[in-house]
Protein backbone atom coordinates (compact mmCIF):
# COMPACT_ATOMS: atom_id res chain seq x y z
CA UNK A 1 0.00 0.00 0.00
CA UNK A 2 1.34 3.42 -0.89
CA UNK A 3 1.96 5.65 2.04
CA UNK A 4 -0.58 8.27 2.94
CA UNK A 5 1.49 8.75 6.13
CA UNK A 6 4.90 8.36 4.54
CA UNK A 7 7.51 9.92 6.83
CA UNK A 8 4.89 11.38 9.17
CA UNK A 9 5.16 11.03 12.93
CA UNK A 10 1.83 9.62 14.12
CA UNK A 11 0.93 9.31 17.79
CA UNK A 12 -1.48 6.58 18.85
CA UNK A 13 -2.84 6.73 22.39
CA UNK A 14 -3.86 3.41 23.96
CA UNK A 15 -1.79 1.53 21.39
CA UNK A 16 -1.05 -1.65 23.34
CA UNK A 17 -4.06 -3.63 22.17
CA UNK A 18 -7.45 -3.68 20.49
CA UNK A 19 -8.45 -0.75 18.33
CA UNK A 20 -5.34 1.26 19.22
CA UNK A 21 -2.98 -1.51 18.14
CA UNK A 22 -4.96 -2.01 14.92
CA UNK A 23 -4.67 1.73 14.23
CA UNK A 24 -0.90 1.64 14.80
CA UNK A 25 -0.61 -1.32 12.41
CA UNK A 26 -2.70 0.34 9.72
CA UNK A 27 -0.86 3.65 9.97
CA UNK A 28 2.45 1.79 9.93
CA UNK A 29 1.44 -0.08 6.79
CA UNK A 30 0.83 3.31 5.16
CA UNK A 31 4.30 4.57 6.02
CA UNK A 32 3.78 6.23 9.41
CA UNK A 33 6.56 6.65 11.95
CA UNK A 34 4.74 5.39 15.05
CA UNK A 35 4.83 6.80 18.55
CA UNK A 36 2.84 4.30 20.60
CA UNK A 37 1.59 5.33 24.03
CA UNK A 38 -0.18 3.30 26.67
CA UNK A 39 -0.63 3.35 30.41
CA UNK A 40 0.64 -0.22 30.59
CA UNK A 41 4.31 -0.51 29.71
CA UNK A 42 4.01 -4.27 30.28
CA UNK A 43 1.47 -4.67 27.47
CA UNK A 44 2.95 -1.95 25.25
CA UNK A 45 6.47 -3.39 25.01
CA UNK A 46 5.52 -6.64 23.22
CA UNK A 47 2.99 -4.79 21.04
CA UNK A 48 5.62 -2.36 19.80
CA UNK A 49 8.09 -5.20 19.24
CA UNK A 50 5.43 -6.83 17.10
CA UNK A 51 5.07 -3.61 15.08
CA UNK A 52 8.83 -3.36 14.64
CA UNK A 53 8.94 -6.99 13.50
CA UNK A 54 6.56 -6.00 10.70
CA UNK A 55 9.13 -3.49 9.55
CA UNK A 56 7.54 -0.35 10.98
CA UNK A 57 9.43 2.38 12.79
CA UNK A 58 7.77 2.30 16.22
CA UNK A 59 8.68 3.53 19.68
CA UNK A 60 6.95 2.85 23.00
CA UNK A 61 6.12 5.42 25.66
CA UNK A 62 4.46 4.48 28.91
CA UNK A 63 2.26 7.37 30.00
CA UNK A 64 -0.79 8.04 32.14
CA UNK A 65 -2.84 10.24 29.82
CA UNK A 66 -4.79 11.54 32.80
CA UNK A 67 -1.68 13.36 34.01
CA UNK A 68 -0.92 16.58 32.13
CA UNK A 69 2.76 16.67 33.10
CA UNK A 70 3.34 13.08 31.99
CA UNK A 71 1.66 13.71 28.65
CA UNK A 72 3.69 16.84 27.92
CA UNK A 73 6.88 15.01 28.97
CA UNK A 74 6.14 12.07 26.66
CA UNK A 75 5.36 14.33 23.70
CA UNK A 76 8.63 16.21 24.21
CA UNK A 77 10.43 12.86 24.21
CA UNK A 78 8.67 11.93 20.96
CA UNK A 79 9.85 15.22 19.40
CA UNK A 80 13.43 14.44 20.41
CA UNK A 81 13.40 10.75 19.44
CA UNK A 82 11.85 11.21 16.01
CA UNK A 83 13.62 14.52 15.35
CA UNK A 84 10.43 15.68 13.68
CA UNK A 85 7.19 17.24 14.91
CA UNK A 86 3.98 15.23 15.26
CA UNK A 87 1.77 15.17 12.15
CA UNK A 88 -1.16 13.10 13.39
CA UNK A 89 -2.66 12.22 16.77
CA UNK A 90 -5.20 9.48 17.44
CA UNK A 91 -6.85 9.74 20.85
CA UNK A 92 -7.91 6.18 21.56
CA UNK A 93 -7.04 5.87 25.26
CA UNK A 94 -9.96 5.25 27.58
CA UNK A 95 -10.69 4.00 31.06
CA UNK A 96 -14.15 2.47 31.06
CA UNK A 97 -16.26 0.96 33.81
CA UNK A 98 -19.96 0.29 33.54
CA UNK A 99 -21.72 0.97 36.82
CA UNK A 100 -25.29 1.43 37.98
CA UNK A 101 -26.02 4.97 39.13
CA UNK A 102 -25.94 4.05 42.83
CA UNK A 103 -22.61 2.25 42.39
CA UNK A 104 -20.72 5.13 40.80
CA UNK A 105 -17.86 6.10 43.08
CA UNK A 106 -15.71 9.19 42.98
CA UNK A 107 -12.46 7.43 42.18
CA UNK A 108 -13.80 5.52 39.16
CA UNK A 109 -15.75 8.46 37.77
CA UNK A 110 -12.82 10.83 38.10
CA UNK A 111 -10.49 8.32 36.49
CA UNK A 112 -12.87 7.84 33.53
CA UNK A 113 -13.21 11.58 32.98
CA UNK A 114 -9.50 12.15 33.59
CA UNK A 115 -8.38 9.60 31.01
CA UNK A 116 -11.24 9.69 28.50
CA UNK A 117 -11.92 13.41 28.37
CA UNK A 118 -9.34 15.60 30.09
CA UNK A 119 -6.61 13.37 28.71
CA UNK A 120 -7.65 14.48 25.22
CA UNK A 121 -7.19 18.10 26.24
CA UNK A 122 -3.63 17.36 27.37
CA UNK A 123 -2.65 15.35 24.28
CA UNK A 124 -4.24 17.96 21.99
CA UNK A 125 -2.33 20.72 23.79
CA UNK A 126 0.97 18.86 23.49
CA UNK A 127 0.44 17.73 19.88
CA UNK A 128 -0.77 21.07 18.52
CA UNK A 129 2.39 22.80 19.73
CA UNK A 130 4.34 20.47 17.44
CA UNK A 131 1.87 20.51 14.55
CA UNK A 132 2.36 24.28 14.36
CA UNK A 133 6.06 23.66 13.66
CA UNK A 134 5.15 21.75 10.49
CA UNK A 135 2.28 23.93 9.35
CA UNK A 136 -0.64 21.73 10.36
CA UNK A 137 -1.84 18.27 11.25
CA UNK A 138 -4.78 16.00 11.90
CA UNK A 139 -6.37 14.73 15.10
CA UNK A 140 -8.79 11.82 15.32
CA UNK A 141 -10.71 11.28 18.57
CA UNK A 142 -12.45 8.03 19.47
CA UNK A 143 -15.98 8.67 20.70
CA UNK A 144 -18.67 5.98 20.74
CA UNK A 145 -22.25 5.47 19.66
CA UNK A 146 -22.86 5.56 23.44
CA UNK A 147 -22.61 9.36 23.12
CA UNK A 148 -26.06 9.42 21.57
CA UNK A 149 -27.32 5.87 22.00
CA UNK A 150 -26.19 4.70 25.42
CA UNK A 151 -26.92 1.28 26.83
CA UNK A 152 -27.61 0.84 30.54
CA UNK A 153 -24.98 1.29 33.24
CA UNK A 154 -23.21 3.79 30.99
CA UNK A 155 -23.92 7.15 32.61
CA UNK A 156 -20.31 8.22 33.03
CA UNK A 157 -19.16 6.46 29.86
CA UNK A 158 -21.84 8.15 27.73
CA UNK A 159 -21.01 11.51 29.30
CA UNK A 160 -17.32 11.06 28.53
CA UNK A 161 -17.97 9.97 24.94
CA UNK A 162 -20.50 12.76 24.32
CA UNK A 163 -17.87 15.08 25.74
CA UNK A 164 -15.41 13.79 23.14
CA UNK A 165 -17.77 14.94 20.37
CA UNK A 166 -18.06 18.44 21.84
CA UNK A 167 -14.32 18.58 22.44
CA UNK A 168 -13.65 17.51 18.84
CA UNK A 169 -15.98 20.04 17.29
CA UNK A 170 -14.76 22.90 19.47
CA UNK A 171 -11.14 21.93 18.74
CA UNK A 172 -11.94 21.84 15.03
CA UNK A 173 -13.19 25.41 15.17
CA UNK A 174 -10.36 26.69 17.31
CA UNK A 175 -7.56 24.98 15.36
CA UNK A 176 -8.87 25.57 11.84
CA UNK A 177 -6.77 28.68 11.35
CA UNK A 178 -3.67 26.61 12.15
CA UNK A 179 -4.51 24.10 9.39
CA UNK A 180 -5.29 21.37 11.91
CA UNK A 181 -8.28 19.14 11.32
CA UNK A 182 -10.10 17.43 14.19
CA UNK A 183 -12.69 14.72 13.64
CA UNK A 184 -14.31 11.99 15.71
CA UNK A 185 -15.17 8.34 15.20
CA UNK A 186 -18.14 6.71 16.88
CA UNK A 187 -17.62 2.94 16.81
CA UNK A 188 -20.44 0.56 17.62
CA UNK A 189 -19.76 -2.86 19.14
CA UNK A 190 -16.24 -3.86 18.20
CA UNK A 191 -15.22 -7.44 18.81
CA UNK A 192 -12.14 -6.81 20.89
CA UNK A 193 -11.57 -9.28 23.73
CA UNK A 194 -12.12 -6.43 26.22
CA UNK A 195 -15.52 -5.52 24.83
CA UNK A 196 -16.75 -9.08 24.31
CA UNK A 197 -15.80 -10.00 27.88
CA UNK A 198 -18.33 -7.52 29.27
CA UNK A 199 -21.34 -9.41 28.00
CA UNK A 200 -22.92 -12.83 28.32
CA UNK A 201 -23.71 -14.94 25.26
CA UNK A 202 -27.41 -14.05 25.26
CA UNK A 203 -26.68 -10.32 25.26
CA UNK A 204 -24.17 -10.74 22.45
CA UNK A 205 -26.66 -12.72 20.36
CA UNK A 206 -29.35 -10.09 20.95
CA UNK A 207 -27.02 -7.26 19.98
CA UNK A 208 -26.02 -9.03 16.79
CA UNK A 209 -29.64 -9.55 15.86
CA UNK A 210 -30.27 -5.80 16.21
CA UNK A 211 -27.53 -4.83 13.79
CA UNK A 212 -28.37 -4.46 10.09
CA UNK A 213 -24.98 -5.97 9.26
CA UNK A 214 -25.56 -8.73 11.80
CA UNK A 215 -22.06 -8.70 13.24
CA UNK A 216 -19.68 -6.80 15.49
CA UNK A 217 -17.00 -4.69 13.88
CA UNK A 218 -13.33 -5.57 13.75
CA UNK A 219 -10.62 -3.28 15.13
CA UNK A 220 -9.13 -3.13 11.62
CA UNK A 221 -12.37 -1.58 10.33
CA UNK A 222 -12.08 1.29 12.80
CA UNK A 223 -8.39 1.61 11.91
CA UNK A 224 -9.27 2.02 8.22
CA UNK A 225 -11.67 4.84 9.08
CA UNK A 226 -9.11 6.49 11.36
CA UNK A 227 -6.58 6.30 8.53
CA UNK A 228 -8.99 8.05 6.16
CA UNK A 229 -9.72 10.85 8.63
CA UNK A 230 -6.06 11.36 9.57
CA UNK A 231 -4.88 11.37 5.94
CA UNK A 232 -5.04 14.08 3.30
CA UNK A 233 -7.89 12.11 1.72
CA UNK A 234 -10.06 13.81 4.35
CA UNK A 235 -8.65 17.28 3.65
CA UNK A 236 -12.13 18.88 3.56
CA UNK A 237 -13.56 16.86 6.47
CA UNK A 238 -13.55 19.02 9.58
CA UNK A 239 -15.43 18.75 12.88
CA UNK A 240 -17.24 15.64 11.66
CA UNK A 241 -18.24 12.58 13.61
CA UNK A 242 -18.30 9.36 11.60
CA UNK A 243 -20.18 6.37 12.94
CA UNK A 244 -18.95 2.83 12.20
CA UNK A 245 -21.46 0.52 13.80
CA UNK A 246 -22.68 -1.77 11.03
CA UNK A 247 -25.85 0.32 10.93
CA UNK A 248 -26.78 -0.56 14.51
CA UNK A 249 -28.04 2.91 15.44
CA UNK A 250 -29.77 3.56 12.12
CA UNK A 251 -33.11 1.88 12.91
CA UNK A 252 -34.98 2.91 16.04
CA UNK A 253 -34.65 0.16 18.57
CA UNK B 1 -3.58 2.82 -3.15
CA UNK B 2 -5.46 0.05 -4.90
CA UNK B 3 -8.41 -0.50 -2.60
CA UNK B 4 -10.82 -1.10 -5.49
CA UNK B 5 -8.71 -3.54 -7.51
CA UNK B 6 -10.98 -5.50 -9.85
CA UNK B 7 -14.20 -3.94 -8.50
CA UNK B 8 -16.82 -2.86 -11.01
CA UNK B 9 -18.22 0.62 -10.29
CA UNK B 10 -20.95 2.78 -11.78
CA UNK B 11 -20.62 6.55 -11.36
CA UNK B 12 -23.58 8.62 -12.52
CA UNK B 13 -23.12 12.27 -13.25
CA UNK B 14 -19.65 11.17 -14.25
CA UNK B 15 -19.08 13.74 -16.97
CA UNK B 16 -18.11 16.59 -14.69
CA UNK B 17 -17.48 17.77 -11.16
CA UNK B 18 -17.68 15.31 -8.27
CA UNK B 19 -18.72 12.43 -10.53
CA UNK B 20 -15.79 12.92 -12.88
CA UNK B 21 -13.30 13.23 -10.02
CA UNK B 22 -14.76 10.12 -8.37
CA UNK B 23 -14.67 8.04 -11.56
CA UNK B 24 -11.00 8.99 -11.95
CA UNK B 25 -10.20 8.23 -8.30
CA UNK B 26 -12.03 4.86 -8.41
CA UNK B 27 -10.07 3.93 -11.54
CA UNK B 28 -6.80 5.01 -9.91
CA UNK B 29 -7.60 2.60 -7.10
CA UNK B 30 -8.04 -0.24 -9.57
CA UNK B 31 -11.78 -0.22 -10.30
CA UNK B 32 -13.33 -0.80 -13.69
CA UNK B 33 -15.64 2.19 -14.05
CA UNK B 34 -18.82 2.68 -16.04
CA UNK B 35 -19.04 6.46 -16.40
CA UNK B 36 -22.64 7.52 -16.86
CA UNK B 37 -23.70 10.96 -18.04
CA UNK B 38 -26.29 12.68 -20.15
CA UNK B 39 -23.75 14.24 -22.49
CA UNK B 40 -20.53 13.52 -24.35
CA UNK B 41 -18.42 14.57 -21.40
CA UNK B 42 -19.03 11.11 -19.90
CA UNK B 43 -17.07 9.76 -22.88
CA UNK B 44 -14.39 12.34 -22.16
CA UNK B 45 -14.07 11.14 -18.54
CA UNK B 46 -13.78 7.52 -19.69
CA UNK B 47 -11.18 8.48 -22.32
CA UNK B 48 -9.20 10.41 -19.73
CA UNK B 49 -9.18 7.36 -17.44
CA UNK B 50 -8.06 5.06 -20.27
CA UNK B 51 -5.37 7.52 -21.39
CA UNK B 52 -3.99 7.38 -17.86
CA UNK B 53 -3.82 3.60 -17.72
CA UNK B 54 -7.19 2.93 -16.10
CA UNK B 55 -10.17 0.89 -17.22
CA UNK B 56 -13.46 2.59 -18.05
CA UNK B 57 -16.32 2.73 -20.45
CA UNK B 58 -19.03 5.33 -20.91
CA UNK B 59 -22.79 5.27 -21.21
CA UNK B 60 -24.83 8.27 -22.32
CA UNK B 61 -28.17 8.12 -20.58
CA UNK B 62 -30.39 9.94 -18.08
CA UNK B 63 -29.95 8.21 -14.72
CA UNK B 64 -33.17 9.68 -13.31
CA UNK B 65 -35.33 7.44 -15.53
CA UNK B 66 -36.24 3.99 -14.20
CA UNK B 67 -35.68 1.98 -17.38
CA UNK B 68 -32.33 3.69 -17.87
CA UNK B 69 -31.10 2.82 -14.37
CA UNK B 70 -32.08 -0.80 -14.94
CA UNK B 71 -30.14 -0.64 -18.21
CA UNK B 72 -27.10 0.93 -16.50
CA UNK B 73 -26.92 -1.96 -14.04
CA UNK B 74 -27.35 -4.51 -16.84
CA UNK B 75 -24.71 -2.79 -18.95
CA UNK B 76 -22.18 -2.72 -16.10
CA UNK B 77 -22.69 -6.42 -15.48
CA UNK B 78 -22.50 -7.39 -19.16
CA UNK B 79 -19.62 -5.09 -20.18
CA UNK B 80 -17.52 -4.97 -17.03
CA UNK B 81 -18.44 -8.40 -15.71
CA UNK B 82 -20.22 -7.43 -12.50
CA UNK B 83 -21.20 -4.63 -10.14
CA UNK B 84 -19.83 -3.97 -6.66
CA UNK B 85 -20.07 -0.18 -6.34
CA UNK B 86 -22.81 2.24 -7.42
CA UNK B 87 -22.26 5.96 -6.86
CA UNK B 88 -25.59 7.75 -7.47
CA UNK B 89 -24.44 11.27 -8.06
CA UNK B 90 -26.77 13.18 -10.39
CA UNK B 91 -28.49 16.32 -9.18
CA UNK B 92 -30.10 19.67 -9.93
CA UNK B 93 -30.11 22.80 -7.80
CA UNK B 94 -33.73 23.94 -7.92
CA UNK B 95 -34.45 27.66 -8.09
CA UNK B 96 -34.38 30.46 -5.59
CA UNK B 97 -37.98 31.43 -6.30
CA UNK B 98 -39.55 32.75 -3.07
CA UNK B 99 -41.12 29.85 -1.17
CA UNK B 100 -44.69 31.10 -1.46
CA UNK B 101 -44.39 31.23 -5.24
CA UNK B 102 -42.81 27.83 -5.80
CA UNK B 103 -44.61 25.28 -7.91
CA UNK B 104 -45.38 21.61 -7.59
CA UNK B 105 -43.76 21.17 -11.01
CA UNK B 106 -40.41 22.44 -9.75
CA UNK B 107 -40.56 20.29 -6.63
CA UNK B 108 -41.51 17.19 -8.60
CA UNK B 109 -38.64 17.73 -11.01
CA UNK B 110 -36.06 18.36 -8.27
CA UNK B 111 -37.25 15.30 -6.34
CA UNK B 112 -37.28 13.17 -9.47
CA UNK B 113 -33.68 13.98 -10.30
CA UNK B 114 -32.17 14.28 -6.81
CA UNK B 115 -34.14 11.75 -4.77
CA UNK B 116 -35.91 9.27 -7.03
CA UNK B 117 -32.65 8.71 -8.96
CA UNK B 118 -31.18 7.51 -5.66
CA UNK B 119 -34.14 5.24 -5.01
CA UNK B 120 -33.67 3.74 -8.48
CA UNK B 121 -29.97 3.21 -7.81
CA UNK B 122 -30.77 1.49 -4.53
CA UNK B 123 -33.45 -0.62 -6.19
CA UNK B 124 -31.58 -1.88 -9.24
CA UNK B 125 -28.01 -1.93 -7.93
CA UNK B 126 -29.37 -3.30 -4.66
CA UNK B 127 -31.17 -6.14 -6.41
CA UNK B 128 -27.92 -7.35 -7.93
CA UNK B 129 -25.84 -6.70 -4.83
CA UNK B 130 -28.25 -8.42 -2.43
CA UNK B 131 -28.22 -11.48 -4.69
CA UNK B 132 -24.43 -11.60 -4.58
CA UNK B 133 -24.43 -10.52 -0.90
CA UNK B 134 -21.85 -7.81 -1.48
CA UNK B 135 -21.82 -4.21 -2.55
CA UNK B 136 -21.53 -0.56 -1.63
CA UNK B 137 -24.02 2.09 -2.71
CA UNK B 138 -23.10 5.73 -2.23
CA UNK B 139 -25.61 8.55 -2.57
CA UNK B 140 -24.65 12.18 -3.08
CA UNK B 141 -26.45 14.32 -0.58
CA UNK B 142 -25.39 17.81 0.54
CA UNK B 143 -24.60 19.96 3.57
CA UNK B 144 -27.86 21.66 2.55
CA UNK B 145 -29.70 18.52 3.67
CA UNK B 146 -28.91 19.37 7.30
CA UNK B 147 -29.42 23.13 7.37
CA UNK B 148 -31.45 25.85 5.71
CA UNK B 149 -29.88 28.59 3.60
CA UNK B 150 -27.24 26.40 1.97
CA UNK B 151 -29.15 25.95 -1.29
CA UNK B 152 -32.61 26.18 -2.81
CA UNK B 153 -35.45 25.02 -0.58
CA UNK B 154 -36.54 22.20 -2.88
CA UNK B 155 -32.89 21.15 -3.16
CA UNK B 156 -32.41 21.08 0.63
CA UNK B 157 -35.55 19.04 1.14
CA UNK B 158 -34.76 16.61 -1.67
CA UNK B 159 -31.29 15.99 -0.21
CA UNK B 160 -32.71 15.45 3.30
CA UNK B 161 -34.81 12.70 1.73
CA UNK B 162 -31.61 11.21 0.29
CA UNK B 163 -30.13 11.07 3.79
CA UNK B 164 -33.11 9.17 5.05
CA UNK B 165 -32.99 6.84 2.06
CA UNK B 166 -29.38 5.97 2.92
CA UNK B 167 -30.54 5.00 6.40
CA UNK B 168 -33.74 3.20 5.44
CA UNK B 169 -32.04 1.33 2.61
CA UNK B 170 -29.17 0.26 4.89
CA UNK B 171 -31.80 -1.04 7.28
CA UNK B 172 -33.80 -2.73 4.52
CA UNK B 173 -30.66 -4.56 3.38
CA UNK B 174 -29.97 -5.84 6.90
CA UNK B 175 -27.76 -8.90 6.83
CA UNK B 176 -27.43 -8.83 3.04
CA UNK B 177 -23.85 -7.59 2.88
CA UNK B 178 -24.85 -4.43 1.03
CA UNK B 179 -23.88 -1.10 2.56
CA UNK B 180 -25.60 2.20 1.76
CA UNK B 181 -24.12 5.53 2.80
CA UNK B 182 -24.42 9.17 1.79
CA UNK B 183 -21.68 11.72 1.24
CA UNK B 184 -22.60 15.32 2.09
CA UNK B 185 -20.43 17.82 0.22
CA UNK B 186 -20.30 21.45 1.20
CA UNK B 187 -19.61 24.16 -1.36
CA UNK B 188 -17.61 22.64 -4.24
CA UNK B 189 -17.15 24.13 -7.70
CA UNK B 190 -19.11 21.93 -10.10
CA UNK B 191 -21.55 22.45 -12.93
CA UNK B 192 -24.27 22.91 -10.30
CA UNK B 193 -22.49 25.70 -8.47
CA UNK B 194 -20.59 27.31 -11.36
CA UNK B 195 -22.88 30.36 -11.29
CA UNK B 196 -22.01 31.04 -7.65
CA UNK B 197 -18.31 30.87 -8.44
CA UNK B 198 -18.59 32.91 -11.65
CA UNK B 199 -20.61 35.62 -9.90
CA UNK B 200 -18.06 35.82 -7.10
CA UNK B 201 -15.21 36.13 -9.61
CA UNK B 202 -17.03 38.80 -11.60
CA UNK B 203 -17.61 40.77 -8.43
CA UNK B 204 -14.01 40.25 -7.28
CA UNK B 205 -15.04 38.49 -4.09
CA UNK B 206 -13.80 34.99 -4.91
CA UNK B 207 -11.89 35.02 -1.61
CA UNK B 208 -15.23 35.12 0.21
CA UNK B 209 -16.33 31.76 -1.17
CA UNK B 210 -16.58 29.24 1.61
CA UNK B 211 -15.72 31.87 4.22
CA UNK B 212 -18.47 30.63 6.54
CA UNK B 213 -16.78 27.23 6.79
CA UNK B 214 -14.15 26.69 9.48
CA UNK B 215 -11.66 25.72 6.77
CA UNK B 216 -12.37 29.08 5.11
CA UNK B 217 -12.45 27.79 1.56
CA UNK B 218 -14.63 25.84 -0.83
CA UNK B 219 -13.94 22.14 -1.28
CA UNK B 220 -12.45 20.51 -4.36
CA UNK B 221 -14.20 17.76 -6.27
CA UNK B 222 -11.18 15.51 -5.59
CA UNK B 223 -11.79 15.85 -1.85
CA UNK B 224 -15.34 14.52 -2.22
CA UNK B 225 -14.00 11.78 -4.49
CA UNK B 226 -11.55 10.70 -1.76
CA UNK B 227 -14.45 10.29 0.67
CA UNK B 228 -16.50 8.42 -1.96
CA UNK B 229 -13.54 6.09 -2.57
CA UNK B 230 -13.37 5.38 1.16
CA UNK B 231 -17.10 4.56 1.23
CA UNK B 232 -16.78 2.44 -1.94
CA UNK B 233 -13.88 0.42 -0.57
CA UNK B 234 -13.67 -2.22 2.14
CA UNK B 235 -11.92 0.39 4.28
CA UNK B 236 -15.47 1.40 5.25
CA UNK B 237 -16.64 -2.20 5.74
CA UNK B 238 -18.34 -1.44 9.09
CA UNK B 239 -19.77 1.94 8.01
CA UNK B 240 -23.42 1.52 7.02
CA UNK B 241 -26.38 3.91 6.87
CA UNK B 242 -24.15 6.91 7.60
CA UNK B 243 -24.05 10.51 6.43
CA UNK B 244 -20.44 11.57 5.84
CA UNK B 245 -20.04 15.34 5.79
CA UNK B 246 -17.18 16.63 3.62
CA UNK B 247 -17.91 20.29 4.03
CA UNK B 248 -14.94 22.02 5.62
CA UNK B 249 -16.73 21.83 8.95
CA UNK B 250 -19.70 24.02 8.06
CA UNK B 251 -22.30 21.58 9.38
CA UNK B 252 -20.52 21.16 12.70
CA UNK B 253 -20.67 24.80 13.71
CA UNK B 254 -22.55 28.04 13.78
CA UNK B 255 -21.43 30.22 10.84
CA UNK B 256 -17.78 30.74 11.50
CA UNK B 257 -16.11 34.07 11.92
CA UNK B 258 -19.16 36.23 12.47
CA UNK B 259 -18.96 36.37 16.24
CA UNK B 260 -15.92 38.03 17.74
CA UNK B 261 -15.22 36.68 21.19
CA UNK B 262 -12.62 38.29 23.43
CA UNK B 263 -9.57 36.09 23.87
CA UNK B 264 -9.16 36.74 27.58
Amino acid sequence: MSGRFSGRVCVVMGAARGIGLAIAERFGSEGARLACLDVSGRRLGPAVEELQAKGFEARAYGVDVGRRDEVHGAFEAIRRDFESPIAALVNNAVFARFQRLDEIDTETAERMIGVGLLGLVWTTQAAVAQMLQRGGGAIVNLSSIAAEHPTKDAIVYAAVKAGVIGLSRASAIELCAQNIRVNAIAPGMIGTPASIAQYDDATIAKRRSEMPMGRFGEPEEIAALAAFLASDDASYVQGASVTADGGWTVPSR
Amino acid sequence: MKRLEGKRAVVTGGGSGIGRASAIRFAQEGALVLVVGRADNAEETASFIKANGGKASAMITDASVEANVEAIVARCISDLGGLEVFFANIGVTGTNTPLLEQTTEEWSEVYRINTISCFLAVKYAGRHMVAQRYGSIILTSSAASLRANAGAISYSASKAAVNNLAQTAANAFAGAGVRVNAVLPGLVETKLTSKVFEDARTRGIEGKLGHVTPLKRPGRAEEIAAAAAFLASDDSSYVDGQLLSVDGGVSSTHPYGRIALPNK
